[in-house]
């Protein structure tokens, strides 16, 4: 992988032309939901039409622009700046409710089937329900192409990203349903054909549908796995656990055929400081105490630097601490250099 | 099959064809069509193994999708699962 020429976005998009999609990917309460929205409005100020798109249960993107966004669809925010902050659960809920309904429709009952309705309950139990209904939307946006760049604020990782190393697998598992079930068709016919009978007209709906869960599926899986239009990043803070979580990630990342393109460095204190009369002992014991921590992700992630933004004296809340950590996100003050000099000092 | 000599209905030819033809397909093609059914029946519970397989805990397809196949699959799944868990193993039909 090439080390970018200098710290910052604006490197990382030099480099990757047909960049369009980047994805915060880890823990919460690292800046996950904070670097997204940042990076988006940045680039909306460069007159590009950009999506950010948040899935936290707890609105996170609400409380930053101080707009309750949660479950109303696309709003523009400023000129170009989307945001989507969608309500999964509801999402999920509207859904069953229109399965329930289409079985009841298609066999004129007014109650499902103890069986059925079982099946329905543990499917909607399932953990992985919400991570493939958050995957489902961002085929959706992705797929409707009416913006210029998708800024992913994903949730944290569960079962359901299994679904990308099942991709292939499942494909082809498809494939074969789709055999057993032109077979079955097939059979239906001869056997409709010799009785004078007509076929049920379902069988070929059911054709359909199986054929939309294929598309879904790759669809989803080749939108996180192409690594030139897609960027998984990683949001960490210089402390121990920080480190550690993300260097499983980038693991579990190999493992699933993924690639981690980068990480973003959080709440890092400018080191100028420790030059500065004026800010208290206080303030320059943080700092030292991060230095162990900023050596070991140099050393460790040296080549993964996307971008570092400084701590801020505040919570990032509006348009304007939006701002200012977007233009450190596109064009870090604190760039490796200066990294690498806190963590040897 | 009931005859009956009604002026609005089938002429009294045409009833002794469909009875017929009904004698016909009873001698010699009945036997194929329920063998037709047979397989098609196995065909059918292959295919929501594969689908709807997480019902008896083989997991393929994530639920969130198969949840729109369900519909589909309703008239079969009763006798599906009983039919899949007595080949394996008696007790599954008295607990499940």
């Amino acid at each position: 992988m090439k080390v970018l020429s200098k710290t910052g976005f604006k490197y990382l998009f030099d480099e990757m032309p047909d960049l369009r999609i980047v994805i915060f990917a880890g823990k919460g309460g690292l800046g996950k939901t904070t670097s997204s929205a940042s990076l988006s409005y940045k680039l909306s100020t460069l007159g590009k039409r950009v999506l950010c798109f948040s899935t936290d249960p707890q609105a996170s993107l609400s409380d930053i622009f101080e707009r309750n966004l949660f479950g109303k669809g696309e709003i523009e925010i400023t000129r170009n700046l989307y945001v989507l902050e969608i309500d999964a659960d509801k999402k999920i809920h509207e859904y069953v409710e229109s399965i329930r309904r289409k079985i009841k429709d298609m066999y004129k009952i007014d109650e499902i089937p103890r069986e059925v309705e079982d099946y329905i309950e543990s499917a909607v139990a399932e953990p992985a329900m919400y991570e493939s209904a958050v995957y489902d939307a961002m085929v959706d946006v992705v797929a409707e192409g009416r913006y210029d760049y998708y800024i992913f604020d994903m949730p944290p990782f569960g079962h359901g990203i299994r679904m990308v190393a099942m991709a292939d697998i499942l494909s082809r598992w498809i494939d074969k349903i789709f055999e057993a079930r032109r077979e079955a068709l097939e059979l239906e016919a001869a056997a409709a054909r010799l009785k004078g009978e007509k076929l049920l007209e379902y069988e070929d709906q059911m054709m359909k549908e199986l054929e939309y869960v294929r598309d879904r599926i790759l669809s989803f899986s080749r939108l996180i796995s192409d690594d030139k239009r897609t960027a998984f990043i990683m949001v960490l803070i210089p402390e121990r656990m920080a480190i550690l979580d993300t260097e499983k990630a980038i693991e579990m990342f190999k493992e699933l055929g993924l690639r981690m393109r980068g990480v973003v460095i959080n709440q890092v204190y400018p080191p100028w400081l420790l030059d500065d009369p004026r800010a208290p002992d206080y303030l320059k014991k943080r700092i030292v105490t991060q230095k162990p921590y900023i050596r070991e992700i140099v050393e460790r992630f040296r080549d993964l630097i996307v971008a570092v933004i400084p701590m801020q004296s505040r919570e990032p809340k509006g348009l304007e601490a939006i701002k200012f950590i977007g233009d450190e996100l596109w064009n870090s003050s604190i760039d490796i250099s200066v990294l690498e000099a806190l963590g040897g000092r | 099959m009931v005859f009956t000599l009604s002026k609005g209905g089938k002429g009294f030819l045409s009833k002794i064809k469909d009875a017929l033809s009904e004698a016909v397909y009873g001698i010699a093609l009945h036997g194929q069509v329920s063998a037709i059914k047979r397989m098609k029946m196995y065909t059918e519970y292959l295919f929501m193994l594969m689908t709807v397989g997480d019902m008896l805990g083989i997991p393929l397809v994530p639920p969130y999708y198969t949840l729109r196949l369900l519909p589909y699959m309703v008239p079969n799944i009763k006798s599906w699962k009983l039919r899949m868990l007595r080949e394996r193993d008696v007790t599954d039909i008295i607990t499940g």
